[in-house]
């Protein structure tokens, strides 16, 4: 083979073999993970730290962001109604089925994902750039029981509770400025009409799915750290972009799932 | 008592750190501006940071928007189904993407790809000395390494938005032929019909603005880094958290600027 | 030494370690005995610490094998490797202390997660924590977080955490790095009062120290450029090759 030939076939392999073991990598993190869970090895008040500090993070910042999001978009949507047929009868309704079925989740997934994924690759990173991980190994304590297990679980908790705290916001900030600029009163803006069932499920198993996936991610780039603080700025840079990807393809995959299988 | 007053004291402080970064990249923003007018900075360095820039963050931008198109095309797929107006899918998934979804989607994983790189790679920088070295040989670290970043950051945003455009209507396309059954070719005349061009311009105005706030976000909170390898590490965290707020914040001021 | 010579504890055979292509350990074959204490020098960034590391199987060798007590350590599943562990004590070149935990809680970290047949209860646990704090002259220091130690006292906390178990093996990664003279001569007294505890102790202790290292160790190993170029007792230094003499300086022949 020719060495040019040979080159160009190296410059595509190597990425895609390089994304083939960080793969697989990633699915044994995921098992291990979910093992620890089933095998019940989960320290309960570890969870609850885990908790608080995911919550209290983050609520502040999924409250503002959704509640901006939801003045934004009432905002546009309306102004565009107004022009078209001012018949704002049902502009409530679809806007909160659509916070529920997709902004609210994938929004606060974001969000999320900036802020724990980001905060767990760096203090697990330097963890292990510091030698902390290896001194549990010493001690025979797993560093993904001991560390990853209670975030993972903390987050997949504390997603659905955000989410709903982000619909909250954002359906507030939505009636203000639909009563303010266009005289939309709260009655008619609160229309649970649409709302069914599956928009539900459909947003629960957005943020449930995003809250599992962000730790294991982030977990994932903290513990391949390594060298010094060049190191762990890598690690949380990785984990910023992969678990916020992550949630974007989660999105697309069970978007695409909930329409061909329910017709949802 | 004192945890009423703990209450309000950590909101104070929470107001006081956003006081403080607000302020402290406003100012690097200005000291920016100054060296632009005339041109005083190092030009090698910015076309490297253009090819680091666009190369590291063209292709997750690029699969973002595929995905992005995808997905709204996905979700407005439910309401034309109940109401039949497939020949609103153009325009719906098109004033959407353009203007709202696309400008903060692009934006934040820009943000996490660049923003957070940025404010690494500056950090290790300051930590490791590197800095303080460069002052020491009578080289300005604003015009060697921060506006160069800058304009690379705000010119690439701007560039990536339009090809994210281009990529989250391919998306679209391919999703409504393959899972809706409303052939492509419909779909992509429908848009252009839909005449959004004042929603594709606003959306690159976002993105341009956007490309500022970050750039100067993330080379603030780089830095300002105390403290070794977990330093980093936070402030990398809180540079990401910073451009989130600042993206959301800027796409109301722009949207409500526009409506004008 | 005989093949099953029966107080070999450690034997390392053969072992390589690859980083980016290049062989940072390449074909090392050593025996460590019960109750030796041995220094580990060479060249810095020549693989002393990644040697250390295989022992205790926090690196996995790419070449070669160690087996600890009879056992291969490639082949042990996670329990048994559990069990192996539990007979080590390791001293971090960066101390390693968990920093979200009490300087107590640290000590007691190797004992609270030991099997819960063995496990002594809480009461003993935190006697035995409070004993070592006062060995290593840090009795005040229990309910402290490391951020509040000088290096010279988290190097000690360290050494109390590694030791806490009474380990049969104990390996130190740098025990004086920048630490002041009078400090550094407290830790070596202390890596020499640990070993004498347990009669039949392993210590390994990788350091630049030499003029301290000589007071406590017996054997000497040095690695250059990832392969053994000296196996012997203080006495035999005189006797080798120029590069070995010249290391270890004029205090030694």
């Amino acid at each position: 083979m020719t060495s040019a030939a040979s080159r160009v076939l190296a410059g595509v392999g190597r990425p895609v073999v390089g994304a083939w073991r960080e793969a697989r990598g990633l699915a044994g993190l995921f098992l291990d993970t979910f093992v620890a869970v089933a095998r019940g090895r989960v320290r309960g008040r570890e969870v609850v730290h885990q908790m608080y500090l995911v919550g209290n993070k983050s609520v502040p910042f999924v409250a503002i962001t959704l509640a901006v999001l939801g003045l934004i978009s009432v905002f546009q949507v309306a102004t565009q109604i107004k022009q078209v047929i001012p018949d704002f009868t049902m502009l409530g309704a679809a806007f909160m089925q659509m916070m529920v079925r997709e902004f609210a989740p994938t929004i606060t997934g974001l969000m999320v994902a900036t802020r724990v994924g980001s905060g767990i690759a760096a203090e697990i990173g330097s963890m292990v750039v510091t030698e902390q991980v290896d001194a549990l190994r010493m001690s025979n304590a797993d560093p993904v029981e001991y560390l990853l297990v209670p975030r993972t679980i903390a987050a997949a908790v504390m997603m659905l509770m955000l989410t709903i705290v982000g619909i909250i916001c954002a359906t507030i900030a939505g009636m203000l400025i639909a009563r303010s600029g266009f005289d939309v009163s709260f009655k008619t803006f609160l229309n649970f009409q649409l709302l069914d069932a599956g928009d539900l499920a459909l947003g629960g198993t957005k943020a449930l799915a995003y809250g599992l996936a962000i730790p294991v991610i982030a977990g994932r780039a903290g513990l391949t750290a390594r060298g010094g603080s060049a190191g762990v700025g890598r690690a949380t840079t990785q984990a910023v972009v992969a678990t916020s990807f992550a949630v974007i393809v989660l999105d697309f995959v069970i978007s695409g799932v909930s329409y061909v299988v329910f017709g949802q | 008592m004192s945890a009423v007053s703990g209450f309000f004291a950590s909101i104070g402080q929470a107001v006081l750190n956003l006081l403080r970064t607000f302020g402290g990249a406003c100012l690097l923003l200005g000291r920016v501006i100054r060296s632009l007018f005339p041109p005083r900075f190092d030009v090698h360095e910015t076309w490297r940071q253009l090819y680091h820039v666009g190369v590291r963050s063209a292709p997750i931008v690029a699969v973002t928007a595929l995905f992005v198109g995808a997905i709204m095309v996905l979700q407005s797929a439910y309401f034309v189904k109940r109401t039949g107006a497939t020949s609103l899918l153009g325009y719906g998934v098109g004033f959407t993407v353009f203007a709202e979804v696309g400008p903060i989607l692009i934006g934040l994983m820009f943000s996490g790809r660049v923003g957070a790189n940025n404010t690494a790679e500056l950090g290790t920088m300051v930590v490791t000395e590197q800095v303080d070295a460069l002052r020491a040989l009578a080289i300005d670290p604003l015009r060697y390494l921060i506006v160069p970043r800058f304009i690379a950051m705000m010119l690439m945003l701007t560039l990536l938005m339009v090809l994210g455009d281009l990529f989250a209507i391919a998306g679209a396309a391919l999703t409504s032929d393959a899972l809706l059954g409303v052939d492509w070719r419909v779909l992509v005349a429908n848009l252009i019909e839909s005449k959004l061009l004042d929603e594709l311009v606003m959306g690159v105005v976002k993105a341009t603005t956007f490309g500022v706030a970050i750039s100067c976000i993330s080379c603030y909170f780089g830095l300002s880094v105390t403290g070794g390898a977990l330093g980093v590490g936070r402030a990398t965290n809180n540079s990401v958290v910073a451009n989130a707020t600042a993206i959301f914040m800027l796409d109301f001021v722009v949207g409500w600027i526009y409506s004008l | 030494m005989s093949a099953a010579d029966p107080a070999v504890r450690i034997r390392v055979e053969g072992l390589g370690k690859r980083y980016r292509g290049e062989w940072v350990l390449d074909g090392i074959d050593l025996a460590f005995r019960a109750g030796e204490v041995v220094g580990l020098v060479g060249p810095g960034g020549h693989g002393k610490s990644v040697l250390l590391k295989h022992l205790p199987r926090l690196l996995d060798a790419d070449r070669g094998r160690v087996v600890i007590d009879g056992h291969v350590l490639g082949t042990l599943r996670a329990f048994e490797l559990a069990r192996v562990r539990e007979r080590f004590g390791y001293v971090f070149q960066n101390y390693a202390l968990f920093d979200f935990m009490t300087v107590g809680d640290n000590i007691a970290f190797p004992l609270r997660q030991l099997a819960a047949k063995v496990r002594p209860d809480a009461a003993q646990i935190l006697a035995r924590v409070h004993q070592r704090l006062a060995d290593v002259g840090l009795a005040h220091a229990f309910a402290q977080f490391p951020r509040e130690l000088s290096g010279g006292m988290k190097k000690r906390v360290g050494l109390a955490r590694a030791t806490i178990a009474d380990p049969e093996i104990t390996l130190y990664d740098d025990p004086s790095a920048g630490l002041d003279p009078v400090t550094s001569s407290k830790i070596f007294a202390l890596i020499d009062a640990m070993h004498r505890r347990v009669p039949t102790a392993t210590t390994v202790v990788v350091s630049h120290d030499l003029d301290r290292m000589r007071a406590v160790c017996h054997r000497w190993v040095m690695i250059e450029r990832g392969k053994v170029v000296f196996d012997g007792v203080t006495e035999a230094i005189a006797q080798a090759s120029e590069v070995v003499r010249r290391f270890f300086g004029e205090a030694f022949s």
